[in-house]
């Protein structure tokens, strides 16, 4: 049975619904990503399973126990803030130990845990210091220290990264990551930052307007996006949209104004539902030659509009019949505007979506 | 631009300042220990040898002291409850925060008196309730100026707590009951200690300007004195300038030692050392 389970849960601000009829599962020891665009509810989510905020409707359960109306300071679930909210006027190992003189144990069993924690993060020789003398990403270990040190059941990050350097940020939630698995904690993450999430997590959900739109292992959901919206999400800039389809082959057999495509059916059927054709700019290949597309299918002549240099590849637009798209290809001689190509859709990179 | 011109544009204001307030200032003090021709102390030990003037240095200060105490606990939860608030009400209850601030004081005073007199307000309401046989006699006491003091300073340490209060990040009140406090040991823990440095600044604000209040105290205090109105007496009544420096000096000592102490006991709280 899932530790955490959301169930038809509503949340409002002055009657404006953010969150309706959400619906999320998680089990002991994983580490779940919420991936969204700005405003889509991600801070709510987190909001609300903390405790700071109260659903209008709909249950949380924790531990099997109803927790929906369980008060934040009962809950022993650690939150780290975006902008830390380390506090000021406490040096940082009262702030570690905080949590803990509240939970009235001894002061040499605080002073115990808090240097461990400290060691874990490694701030070790930080323990006078006041937050605002500390980097960044000092700041950072440091509410997440004190957000560990309590043993919390449940941990909850919202965008802890956002404030740090590009190389920090990298640095920062390899540690994360760690210190959740080898304490088995049981963790919700938001970010806004895809490589982030899909690099940490055991579990994605990308977030539309308060709905989750696909809940999966990171490696599924960045190969075979469900829907149109996620595909967009990740990195999907071209689509096709197909008029006919045939799953009797060995591929999906599809076609749309005499062009024809297949797409290579897959296990589970991941990828492979709807009648929408989605591909990633490098996934598509620019072939010199131009070929009689009507015959040779996965291909489609067109004219290149613009070409835009990447320093690791060039992107073109290209229009076609069926529309204009995005490539992005490595080379030697950049194609020319206006000069005649064929695009060519490898059948096993081709997804289809709802 | 040059720097050596920016310091050009203070010169206006140094020379008025230096011309009006430094210069008479230091003639006051000066002449405060000169007596017929010659430097003596006789000035300040006649002051403190008289019973008078020693019961008026007492009332201003219990006056002032109650004062700053009476609206440090009704501002406090006052300020902390507006800084809380949606941004419509936020408004709408500063603006009555300040109000009183800007009508007179002189205004405001004799409201008092209308409230506060032996058939005033209040004694006709108590008496009719039979709470009381006998009217009160609050007008023309220290009470009554400490009423007006605290109308009058109330607005100041409201809008000083609120400013503190206002950036105190909301977040940290969250991260405390995450970890398991209660709203009140959050409050103790975190907002509290926050609001120290706010809480000091308008305390001193309120102290010192409740010391040297004139208008409020010769309005509403009838015969009773406290410094500032005992000054203006022996200034415009008994034409003592010798004896009105003498307490204006007194009064400008009292508010630097109150100020000092208080800013230094303020550093030694302020959490952002
Ligand atoms: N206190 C509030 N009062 C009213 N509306 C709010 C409040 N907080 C958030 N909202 C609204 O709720 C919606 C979801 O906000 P939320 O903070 O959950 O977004 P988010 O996904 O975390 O976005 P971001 O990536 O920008 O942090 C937004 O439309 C926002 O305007
Ligand atoms: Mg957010």
């Amino acid at each position: 049975m899932a530790l955490l389970s959301l169930e038809q849960v509503s949340v409002a601000y002055d009657n404006h619904f953010i969150l309706e009829d959400f619906n999320l599962q998680l089990e002991k020891g994983q580490l779940l990503s919420l991936l969204g665009p700005s405003g889509c509810g991600k801070t709510t989510t987190l909001r609300l399973i903390a405790g700071f905020l109260n659903a209008e409707q709909g249950k949380f359960m924790f531990s099997g126990q109803d927790y929906t109306h369980v008060p934040v300071n009962k809950r022993n679930f650690g939150f780290v803030f975006q902008s830390y909210a380390l506090f000021p006027h406490m040096s940082v190992y009262d702030n570690v130990a905080f949590g803990l003189r509240l939970r009235k144990l001894k002061e040499a069993e605080v002073k115990k845990r808090v240097l461990r924690m400290l060691d874990i993060v490694s701030l070790n020789d930080f323990e006078k210091r006041l937050p605002q003398s500390l980097s960044g990403g000092q700041r950072q270990r440091v509410a997440i220290a004190r957000a560990l040190v309590i043993e919390p059941d449940l941990l909850l990050f919202d965008e802890p990264l956002s404030n740090l350097d590009a190389n920090l940020r990298v640095n920062m939630r390899v540690e994360i990551r760690r210190i959740q698995q080898e304490l088995g904690i049981t963790t919700v993450y938001v970010s806004h930052d895809q490589e982030e999430c899909f690099s940490i997590s055991d579990q994605v959900a990308v977030m539309n307007q308060g709905k989750i739109e696909q809940l999966d292992h990171p490696a599924a959901i960045f190969k075979y996006p469900a829907s149109e919206y996620v595909a967009r999400f990740i990195g999907f800039g071209n689509f096709i949209s197909f008029e006919n389809r045939n799953d009797e082959g060995e591929d999906i057999e599809l076609s749309t104004k005499g062009f024809n495509f297949q797409a290579v059916k897959r296990l589970n059927g991941a990828g492979n539902k709807g009648l929408l054709g989605a591909i990633r700019p490098d996934d598509l290949q620019l072939l010199v030659n131009v070929v009689d597309s009507k015959l040779v299918s996965n291909t489609l002549p067109g004219t290149v509009q613009v070409s835009t240099y990447l320093g690791r590849s060039y992107q073109y637009e290209v229009e076609t019949e069926l529309g204009t798209f995005t490539v992005n290809q490595e080379m030697e001689e950049p194609f020319r505007q206006g000069q005649r190509v064929t695009v060519y859709f490898p059948k096993e990179k081709l997804v289809l979506v709802q | 631009m040059n720097k050596r011109f920016l310091y050009l544009l203070l010169l206006p204001g140094i020379l008025f300042l230096a011309a009006f307030m430094l210069i008479p200032i230091m003639l006051t003090i000066a002449s405060t220990f000169v007596q017929d021709g010659q430097l003596t102390l006789e000035g300040y030990l006649h002051f403190f040898r008289d019973g008078y003037f020693n019961r008026i240095l007492f009332t201003t200060l219990r006056v002032s002291v109650v004062t700053t105490l009476v609206c440090v606990v009704l501002g406090y939860p006052a300020a902390y409850y507006i800084s809380r608030t949606s941004a419509r009400k936020k408004s709408i209850l500063l603006a009555l925060a300040i109000f009183p601030l800007l009508t007179s004081p002189v205004v405001r005073s004799f409201s008092w008196m209308i409230i506060l007199g032996k058939k005033g307000l209040l004694n006709t309401f108590l008496l009719s309730t039979g709470l009381i046989h006998d009217p009160l006699e609050i007008m023309y006491t220290p009470v009554a100026m400490m009423v007006g003091l605290v109308h009058l300073f109330l607005p100041l340490i409201i809008i000083t707590l609120l400013g503190v209060m206002e950036n105190l990040d909301y977040e940290l009140v969250l991260a405390a009951r995450s970890l398991g406090a209660s709203s009140f040991t959050a409050f103790r823990k975190i907002i509290f200690p926050l609001t120290v440095p706010g809480l000091i600044i308008g305390s001193i604000l309120v102290f010192v300007g409740s010391l040297t209040a004139y208008t409020t105290p010769a309005l509403l205090g009838g015969k009773e004195r406290v410094i500032s109105t005992f000054l203006y007496q022996n200034a415009m009544t008994l034409n003592d300038w010798q004896a009105a420096s003498v307490i204006a000096v007194i009064m400008i000592v009292i508010t630097f030692v109150v100020v000092g102490l208080m800013n230094k006991w303020a550093n030694r709280l302020n959490p952002k050392g």
